[in-house]
């Protein structure tokens, strides 16, 4: 059987361990202006405030206050070529709340990435500009062939 | 079908890609039912998909299959031994370059081609706009294993047809039809995007090292999976659970 | 005192991202997930550390894409998030391996949960995954009111003839599309070796097939002379 099973609830009987959870979480760039110690989750939906409070705590050693959830309705949409409506998946979105005195904001992960593709993009650019510059060269005399100047 | 017949096949996979990535990347799911015990399993999804010369988890591969394009089935013959490796040196028996010998440097099971360096190609143009008439580039077309070319025997290097046989080891190996001679399969067939060989590995950051991979830590022990855990943390648990029926 | 304790939670969250140096780059190399034969070796504390592991890394290329996913940049390496749930498979797998050992050993039971072969009330045949209850059956009422949901033969006989007439023809149909691919290939391979086919397509009969004009090509056959 899976580890995960839940047996039913029967008075007296051992407390309930999970050994190998399963949920996920992660860690969203927050939609609305959140106080500096607020980070905003995206969570399993089975998850509890008490399960997102305990993974915290335990898994990452995070002091946690204060959680609250929501469950966001998934987008429906009509598929643009076979029109079939699709829904995507509900998500639970959880807002953990720190101790005052921490702070987090989200980090600016591509800062550097328009500049490793403008790189990556350069030898195409260099043969255009060289392309321009054979083309001006010769504008002053057409029909000689390219060969002939240096 | 064909999956057993890779599965049993020498040739490997050089992308390294693990399978479920590969099936997740291709997929094309239009609808689908939730998965819950209210509804049946049933999805809509694309089942037909045109194979080329890109891979199917490149973006290329979904542009040329995207929802709504329908193209005619290639019918592709089965080929029982795959006998064409990444490293092999062939003879083409078709076009332009009829009588060449080249290296094997790309194989595409789906469509039954194999990619030869430096043979049958041709000129192609990208990044034309208005302005720039693009920069021309050589690519190789791709050659039918069962049509156009045939392994080189390396002992006189000439075409032969090949025969799967086995050796008094009970080794499966491809021997040249003409003088007898094994034909090994080359060792860039083992060769794939992340090593040149398995042992040139460079272990990164995240890899657990070989050494502790191999390490038997492994007691066998009276008690199940939880109750060892529970042990080891010190967790002491004596109430005993109350019956309950299974049907 | 701020700066010292906000310098404290970063760290922690932190673990939620990739490393930067990993944030440009188009290609993460990683190596392979772990196999069975290695998970078996290993001790109930290390695969339950290994389980952590894996989770935080989990966590970690969900949070890289889903922040992708938002600012339309490419998600380098997404491989990487089958080869950690192989993984979690497979250790959850060698997991459910031991406990069913020791169950067996025990009380000559798997521990697994019971199922058994059932007749529904379309007739049709399956699997029944047993539930845990509290009370037995013979007291749980309302367990075996709900139980009592029977059609009348007339109409699950209707229904089976119906359902069995879907099940031949979707057979009949794969039987044709085989068929008619070997005509396909032997139209365009006019010399291709029959007994590959007829191993390769058990269902079909090569034989008879060699005749038909559909596996005659659009050109004039050559005789000898």
């Amino acid at each position: 059987m899976s580890t995960r099973w839940y047996p039913i609830y029967q008075r007296g009987n051992p407390q309930l361990r999970v050994f190998l959870p399963n949920f996920w979480m992660k860690l969203v760039r927050p939609q609305e202006e959140q106080p500096a110690n607020v980070v905003t989750f995206a969570v399993s939906t089975e998850m509890t405030k008490h399960d997102v409070k305990n993974y915290l705590e335990k898994i990452y050693k995070l002091p946690v206050v204060e959680v609250r959830t929501r469950i966001a309705l998934g987008e429906t949409k009509r598929d643009q070529t076979y029109g079939y409506v699709t829904k995507k998946d509900d998500v639970k979105y959880a807002y953990v709340t720190m101790p005052k005195t921490e702070s987090f904001t989200f980090p600016d992960l591509f800062s550097n990435r328009a500049e490793n593709q403008e790189k990556e993009g350069k030898s195409l650019d260099e043969s255009k500009d060289g392309f321009r510059k054979f083309l001006d060269r010769n504008k002053k005399r057409p029909g000689t062939p390219g060969w002939y100047s240096i | 079908m064909r999956l057993t017949q890779f599965l049993t096949s020498k040739l490997k996979n050089f992308s390294n890609l693990p399978k479920e990535y590969i099936e997740r990347s291709k997929k094309q799911v239009y609808w689908q039912t939730p998965r819950e015990a209210t509804h049946l399993p049933r999805t809509v999804e694309r089942k037909r998909f045109r194979y080329t010369t890109n891979r199917s988890w490149t973006g290329q591969f979904r542009q040329q299959n995207l929802p709504g394009t329908m193209r005619r089935k290639v019918f592709v013959e089965p080929v029982e031994d795959w006998s064409f490796f990444r490293g092999d040196r062939v003879e083409v028996l078709v076009g332009k370059d009829k009588g060449k010998h080249g290296i094997v440097n790309q194989v595409i099971p789906e469509r039954n081609w194999v990619i030869v360096e430096g043979v049958n190609w041709h000129y192609r143009r990208v990044g034309a706009e208005k302005e720039f008439p693009g920069i021309i580039i050589k690519s190789e077309a791709p050659l039918h294993v069962t049509k156009d070319i045939r392994l080189v025997d390396p002992s006189d290097l000439q075409g032969t047809e090949i025969e799967w046989r086995y050796t008094e080891e009970g080794e499966k190996v491809r021997v040249s039809m003409r003088s007898g001679r094994i034909i090994p399969i080359p060792e860039t067939n083992n060769q794939t995007h992340d090593y040149k060989t398995q042992n040139a590995y460079i272990e990164r950051e995240k890899d657990t090292p070989a050494a502790v991979v191999g390490e038997i830590t492994f007691q066998p022990k009276l008690a199940t999976f939880e109750m060892d855990i529970m042990e080891e943390m010190g967790i002491k648990e004596e109430r005993t659970p109350a019956k309950s029926y299974w049907y | 005192m701020r700066e010292i304790h906000s310098s404290f939670v970063r760290p922690v969250l932190m673990q939620f991202f990739d490393e930067p140096k990993h944030w440009n780059e188009n290609e993460v190399k990683v190596g392979r997930a772990w196999r069975l034969d290695e998970l078996r070796i290993k001790s109930n504390k290390e695969l339950h550390q290994l389980w952590f592991i894996l989770l935080k890394e989990r966590n970690m290329l969900m949070t890289m894409e889903h922040e992708c996913n938002d600012k339309m940049e490419i998600f380098p390496s997404p491989e990487r998030i089958d080869k950690v749930k192989i993984s979690m498979e497979n250790l959850e797998t060698v997991v459910r391996e031991r406990n069913k050992a020791y169950h067996l050993l025990e009380t000559g039971e798997t521990g697994e949960r019971p199922r058994r072969e059932v007749t529904n009330a379309f007739g049709l045949r399956g699997y029944y995954k047993s539930c845990e209850h509290v009370l037995p059956a013979f007291m749980n009422t309302k367990w075996i009111k709900s139980r009592q949901l029977t059609h009348g033969g007339r109409a699950v006989h209707k229904f089976l003839l119906k359902y069995r007439e879907k099940l031949y023809n979707a057979k009949r149909k794969s039987k044709n599309r085989s068929r008619n691919e070997v005509m396909m290939i032997l139209r365009r391979n006019p010399n291709f070796d029959l007994s590959v086919l007829r191993r390769q397509f058990p269902d079909v009969d090569v034989d008879k097939l060699v005749n038909e004009d559909k596996t005659r090509g659009h050109y004039v056959p050559k005789v000898d002379v």
